[in-house]
Order: structure tokens, then sequence, then C-alpha cells
């Protein structure tokens, strides 16, 4: 468990991996607009383009990112599967009398599906996950949000959880598996009999887990008090996350991009989805 | 025959990522039958793996590790490859074998936990009945034994780790730490193992709680036979209480015998990080500046005996 | 070393259940004075009360009865603002014994900086404080590790940076080796005898170690919520009778000795708490029975 590092941060020196946290997390919901925005075949192009483009520059091996896709495959496969067969057009593809109707549009639309999650995921992933740590996302996240303390939603609090759950994940992981070992060497057998025993035989793990992660937030709070915490109010940070001009430079791309694919919708080259 | 012998047992954590890293390296051992043997060595020297072999959590990278000279980490491929030539299976048809091998191997690894019983670091963390009774009856429970003999073997673990009987229908979470520990103790016990393995069983008592965890596993030991290891870094401990001593270091044995032939190697202990006994150094000090002792004693007593005669 | 920096009068302590019931007394009346710049060790066994003393001193408990009083604030005599409870927790840090239950982020320098974070310390000032702080503790080379894959005594040597980076008077270490290998022991006290002796802090080892009690100034040994005993390590572990009673036992040189001069050895001297002065004692006491006379 101990060589198990958390999240899928890929730790490189790129441009993207430079780039302020909330410049990404912006980034990452312009890219998403775009690709709703995009609608014609050029678009989709130049979109694909831009994806490969983009994980050529985080310096993030491709054959990771494909693998992380694996698990998204059945949802591509489903929503293609409705969009050939639930689409209907003018342009139809099967012979007359056929009790299945398919039609060129249907066909266009699955191939647009396809491109827009499997683009969408791979980009947010390059921008939010593999080139950004799970901390500097939560500093990203508090930071964005902080408007959000006129309403009274408790930022900085639900940040600081975010980053406390962080810490002990690696640290409950550990336990979890040393509770197990200990159950383990007094009998106990958690891989025979049905799904209910199988769920009764997890109490014996569930019960000293739940104790000692009660009895570690008690210490941990003592902790923090006696290194003065009292919440966000006057607290001053270490890390200040800065914008450079690059930041500026690169959202103002992405917007340019995003007018773009817009306009490429209106030339109508090939397919245009209405 | 020893009862437990390490053969050429190697284990490797994370192989193949960054993170690999040997615990134990080439590591043959017997240890002696009857008697406390103490694995000493400092954290990420390998003794904990040690005993996570012993039992059959973790199996080793290369090697064995026997019980009974059986090694234990046996797959069902090693048995059925020769099956035809293994009297138990030998008159049976390959496919009744097939069956009957794959049930005594999964007979074996499983009872192989109550064989070899294992008492964790700080075990007091695995407690989770309601009761005390009822968390020690679990070992004995899933052996599958019946209601009266649990309580026969629960009542005779809790007199051995010194919990008191009218604990027995407490909640094990009402209890104080070096009381919790007891209750662990006892969980283990009553499975009635064959051999003992306990790592740093002191770990964090004051020192009478230490003290008394240490007498009973002592007493245990005396009045059963059985075997009993103790992973520890307190050479003090050890060398009271063990008569056997082994010192890992780095992912090897570096010394092995009775506690008088390790500790009287007390430079080369100390010189890998370990902390020698007090006393030891202290005659060290004393032959040095010419006093005639001796100085491989390393308890209280013995050095007591031999300074009144010269002083 | 003159001046006070911890007085309490007959402190007490009673711990309420969960109806609100007040349970017996953990600490029932202690009286002790505590100078700046002391190292004082204070012993007890699980359950005598040492580590409630040391949570007062702290505020994370308030005291139930008695006066006390730190760095001439007297803190039983008014009410406890924040704003006072604060001024107290930058003068007096603490330690404690889990070393994976107090460190708050996934870097160690931001953990290191949590303190003086919450003080309002600007960030260039942090940024020191932190580099200088984890160089005192000879953790540099790790700012940017995560801690869950540090040793024990490294995760500690972390935690005392972060009390050190909020540049406190005092230091209290509620059984911080208690969970450490021998290593991991020696890392956590040649960092506590270095804050006291390069940076003059005031330190409270609480522990049940009397090998640790040995490296200190002065010890309180505190048994059933009162002070005990309170004296130098020598004085203190020539009470073995009494240690043993109340479930200490002294180190193994001091046990030797104790035992020689029951059986009728003549040995002088107090230099009960290091093997060096046990050592000298023995050979004293040969060299005037005719040992070694040729020297």
């Amino acid at each position: 468990m101990k060589g198990i590092s958390f999240g899928q941060y890929y730790p490189a020196n790129s441009v993207i991996h430079r780039l302020d946290p909330r410049t990404k997390v912006i980034l990452a919901i312009l890219y998403i607009v775009c690709t709703f925005l995009c609608k014609s075949a050029v678009g989709f192009g130049v979109l694909v383009l831009s994806t490969v483009l983009l994980v050529l520059l985080s310096r993030i091996p491709l054959r990771l990112i494909l693998k992380s896709m694996r698990p998204m495959l059945m949802i591509i496969a489903f929503t293609s599967i409705i969009n050939i067969f639930w689409t209907k057009g003018e342009h139809l593809l099967t012979p007359d009398g056929w009790w299945l109707k398919i039609y060129a549009e249907g066909l266009w639309n699955a191939l647009f599906m396809v491109l827009r999650i499997t683009v969408l995921i791979m980009a947010t992933s390059v921008f939010l996950t593999y080139t950004t740590t799970p901390l500097a996302m939560t500093d990203a996240l508090e930071q964005l949000l902080s408007p959000l303390k006129k309403l009274r939603f408790p930022v900085h609090e639900t940040a600081m959880m975010m980053s406390i759950a962080l810490r002990f994940i690696p640290t409950l992981s550990e336990e979890t598996e040393k509770i197990m070992n200990a159950q383990k060497a007094r009998g106990a057998d958690f891989s025979s009999g049905g799904l209910l025993q199988r769920a009764k035989a997890l109490i014996p793990i569930l019960i000293p887990l739940f104790v000692s992660a009660i009895g570690r937030a008690f210490d941990l709070a003592s902790a923090m008090e006696c290194r003065c915490y009292h919440g966000g109010e006057g607290r001053t940070r270490l890390r200040v996350l800065k914008y450079h001009w690059f930041d500026f430079a690169t959202m103002l791309l992405m917007v340019g991009f995003g007018v773009g694919v817009f306009f490429l919708n209106r030339i109508g080259i090939g397919y245009v989805l209405r | 025959m020893s009862k437990i012998t390490l053969d050429h047992v190697s284990y490797v954590y994370s192989k193949g990522t960054p993170y690999e890293q040997k615990a134990l390296d080439d590591v043959s051992l017997s240890i002696r039958d009857h008697c406390i043997t103490g694995i000493i060595g400092h954290t990420g020297s390998g003794k904990s793996t040690m005993m996570q072999l012993l039992n059959g959590l973790a199996a080793p990278t290369s090697g064995k590790v026997l019980l009974d000279g059986y090694d234990v980490n046996t797959t069902f491929e090693d048995l059925f490859a020769q099956w035809k030539s293994l009297p138990k299976y030998e008159n049976l048809s390959k496919s009744a074998a097939k069956k009957a091998i794959k049930k005594d191997i999964k007979d074996f690894r499983r009872r192989l936990c109550f064989r070899v019983g294992l008492v964790m670091q700080y075990p007091e963390y695995q407690l989770f009945e309601e009761t005390v009774y009822k968390d020690i009856a679990f070992g004995p429970q899933n052996m599958g034994l019946s209601e009266e003999e649990i309580r026969e073997r629960v009542m005779e673990a809790a007199a051995f780790s010194g919990v008191e009987p009218e604990w027995m229908e407490k909640s094990p979470f009402d209890l104080s730490g070096g009381q919790k520990r007891r209750v662990a103790l006892a969980g283990v016990i009553a499975m009635r193992p064959e051999v003992l393995v306990l790592d740093e069983p002191g770990a964090g008592l004051d020192p009478r709680g230490r003290n008394s965890i240490f007498e009973k596993i002592v007493h245990y030991q005396k009045t059963t036979g059985s075997t009993v290891l103790i992973v520890s870094h307190s050479m003090e401990d050890m060398a009271r209480l063990c008569d056997d001593v082994v010192v890992l270091y780095r992912a090897k044995i570096v010394k092995q015998g009775s506690g008088r032939e390790v500790f009287s190697h007390a430079d080369e202990l100390s010189k890998i990080g370990l902390d020698i006994p007090q006393i030891t150094r202290l005659l060290q000090m004393l032959k040095e500046k010419g006093m005639p002792i001796s100085d491989d004693i390393y308890t209280v007593d013995e050095a007591v005996a031999a300074l009144k005669q010269i002083l | 070393m003159s001046e006070s920096f911890i007085h309490t009068e007959n402190l007490c302590f009673s711990y309420t259940d969960s109806e609100g019931k007040k349970e017996s007394p953990a600490l029932k009346g202690i009286s002790v004075d505590i100078k700046k710049g002391e190292y004082v060790a204070v012993l007890g066994h699980n359950g005598s009360g040492k580590s409630t003393f040391a949570k007062l001193l702290n505020l994370i408990l308030e005291p139930t009865e008695g006066r006390l009083v730190i760095d001439g604030v007297d803190l039983t005599a008014q009410e406890l603002t924040d704003e006072l409870i604060l001024q107290l927790r930058r003068k007096v840090g603490m330690v404690f014994q889990n070393p994976d239950n107090q460190l708050v982020a996934t870097i160690v320098e931001e953990d290191v900086a949590f303190g003086p974070e919450n003080l309002g310390i600007p960030q260039n000032e942090i940024r020191i404080r932190v580099d200088e702080a984890l160089a005192s503790v000879g953790m540099s080379e790790y700012a940017t590790h995560e801690p869950h894959r540090l040793s024990g005594g490294q995760k500690q040597r972390i935690a005392i940076a972060g009390v050190i980076a909020m540049m406190p008077q005092c230091i209290v270490f509620d059984e911080s080796t208690a969970m450490l290998d021998p290593s991991g022991r020696r890392e956590v006290l040649d960092a506590i005898r270095m804050l006291n002796r390069d940076f003059g802090i005031t330190v409270l080892n609480i522990t049940h170690y009397m090998n640790e009690a040995a490296l200190a100034d002065r010890v309180l040994v505190i048994n059933d919520g009162t002070l005990l005993l309170d004296g130098t390590p020598d004085e203190i572990f020539a009470q073995q009778a009494l240690l043993k009673k109340v479930g200490l036992e002294v180190p193994q040189c001091a046990e030797l000795i104790y035992a020689l001069r029951k059986a009728g050895v003549r040995i002088e001297g107090e230099a009960l708490s290091t093997p060096e002065g046990c050592a000298e004692m023995i050979l004293r006491a040969y060299r005037n029975k005719g040992g070694l006379s040729h020297e």
C-alpha cells in the first residue's frame, strides 16, 4: 500500500504543469464549453488536434491516458449504440423494408458523441488530475470559490476538510491493511461465502477502523488547536497562488479557440449537427 | 527437525516499481522448539516481514518457510504435478485427486494461522466485539469449535494473559491500554497455537504494563512448552527473557545463538545501531578501567553477583 | 534561569463523564515552579495524571481548581478569552505521542507552515521560519516530501519543526517518544536537547522512560494526581524503592548500585543517572578496597 501514491498526478516539468491551478480549472471549464459548442466535422477535427497537442505539451505518456480511459469504454459504446439506432434523419442507409433503420445522421451523431466524450475526459484529466496535485487543486478551489463566502458557504472549512482527507487517506489505508492482517491471523475469512456473509466478515475490520479514525480525529483536533488553528480568519499562507502573464495568455487563447470553433460550425463543410 | 525453519528465504517489496525494497535477503534459520527466541533489529531490518511469512500472511519471493518440514506455501500446482507419487492421493482418480488436493491446500492454509498464532504490534487496535469474552472467542469460533470448547479455551487464555474474570462482559473499549493488550493476547492464545509469534508486545506500555505482559508470556511458555518468538528492538528485555536471540540487520541475519553468545558481541551490535543493555555498557567501562570482571554480563542480577565477589 | 515560567499552586483537574458529573480527580493539587530555560522531565505510570498535567499547561483542558501562572500571566484569575488562549499557545507549544495524528498537511513544509499561517505571519517570513525550523531538526532535504512516507522519528521531528516555527518559549512533549523505535527516540531526544541548549527553550518532557529522565536537569514524579518527588535525576534515582512502588523502574545501573548497597557493599556518591557516573562510583569503591592499587 505504501507504494501507491494517491491521485493520478504525474510528476513532470511541462508548460501545463507550471500553469496556476486556478487557470487550469478555468481552462478545463472553457474546454468543456468548447466541446459543446462544436457541431461541425471540421470543428471536431480541430478539437481532436487540440487535444493531441495538449497531451504532447503535458508530456504525459499517451499510453497512460488511454489506459485510464478503459473504464469509460462501456459508456462510450452505450451512447454510440443509442445514437446509431435511435436517431431519425433523412438519409436512410439500410435497405427499405428492414425493421432496423440506420440513418447517416445517426452515424455522424454517434461519431461526434464518441469524440466529444473522449476529448472531454482526456482534456479535463490532463488539466485537473495528471498535471495538478490534489493539494494544489484544493487551494485552487478554495480561492476560486471564495466569493461564495459572502453567501456563508464554508469555503475555507471545506477546503481544509479536503486537504486533511488527502493527508489521512494513505494512513488509513495502511491501517486497514494492518487490521485486516490481524483479523486474518485470527482466522477471519474475507473471501468465501455469499454476499451477506462477506459483508458480515467486514465488521471485524470496519469497527476497529472507525474506532481508530475517531481517535485520530480527536488527536488531530487537539494538535491543530495547539498550533493556534482558529478557522480561516486572519490566516496567511506559505504558498500563495499568483497569476502570471502566461496564465492570462492561455485563458485568452482558450476563449479565442472557443470562438473559432463556433465559427467553424457556420462554414459548414462536411456534416453539421442541427 | 525444528518446528519452524526458514530455508534461503528472500522477500522483496513492491517488486518492479521505483519503491522496490529487499526486506529479507537469503535468510536461513531454524528456531529451537519449546524455547523463547528473540528477533532483534531496528525498523526496516526485516523482522516484521519475517513474522508475516511465518503464518502465511505473506509468501516469500524465493525460498521456503517450513512448518514441521512442510513448505507452508506449497501450491496446488506443486502437489498436482506429482499426485501419482503421493501415497495420500495415488489411489484416487485424476479428478478426485484434483479435488482432494485443492481442499487440502485450502484447509492447510486456513489452519496455518491457528497453528502459528500472530500477535501484531499494538494488537489492541484489532478488538471489535461487544464484550471481551466474544472478542477472545473470535479465533476459536473461526476454527469451528463447539460452544463448550470455545468457553474452555477462552477461560484458559484469559487466565494466561491476565484478563480478569470481571472484564468478560465489559466492552473491550472501556478498558485501559494495557488491559486491552492482554485481551488481544488472549484472543491469540485461545487458538492454542503451536507457535506464538509476538511483534513488540511491550511497545507503548509503561514499565509496569510492560513487565506484566512479559511475565505472562514467559509463564505461558513455561506452562505450555510451546515455541515462542518475540520480535523487539529492546535488547534489555530480550536479554532478560529469551533463550535464543537472532539479530537482523539490513535484511540479513548478522548474529544468532544463545543470548549470552549474541550479547558478548556488544561492540558489533552497537555499531549497527542497536542499544546494548545499559548494564553491559557499564561493565565494559569497568573492564576497560582495569577491573577484573567479565563483560559478557547482561542482566542486573548477574552483575550484582559478579561485583559482590570483588567489592 | 531565575525567572519563573510556569507556576502552579494547588492545581486540580477532574474529568466530567458523559452525564456531566465529575469523575474522581485526575490531578489533586500540584504546586510547582518551573524556571525559564529549564529542562524538566515529568515521570509517572499510565494514568498517574502526568498527561493531564501537560494538557492543562496548554489549556486543552481547563483547571477545575488552583492557580496557573504562565510567563507572568495568571490564567486562573481571569475570564479565558480566545485571545488569551491564542497568546498562551503561541508561548507554549506541544508535541504529542502519535506522530501520524498531528501532521495536518500532505507536504512536509506545508505542515511546518501550519502554525505560522494560523498566526497570520506574512508570507515571506513564514518561508524563513519554515526553512529555519526544518534546518534546526535536520530535515531540510525532506521539505517537499510527503509525511506518510517518513519514519516515525522523522515525523516527530517534523512535528517539532512545526512547533519551533511558531517560536514558542516552552515546548511540552507529551510522551512523544513512546511509539518510536530506539533510533527514532534518539533523534527526538537529540532535538529536544538542542532546543533547550541552543534556543534556550523551556522543555517539559512527559515520559515513562527513566533513561529519558536522566537527560533532564530536573525530574518531577507524579503519582495518583499528586507530585511525589521533585529533584535532580540523581536524587530521584536514589529513591528506588519508592519508584518501584509507583510502577516505575530505575535504569539498570542505578538498580545495580542499589542492589550492591543492599548486599552490604559500601559505594559512595549519588551519580546514579548515567552509566559513566555509576562506573566511577564502583571504581572508587574498588580502589578503597585495595583493588587497582598499583595505579
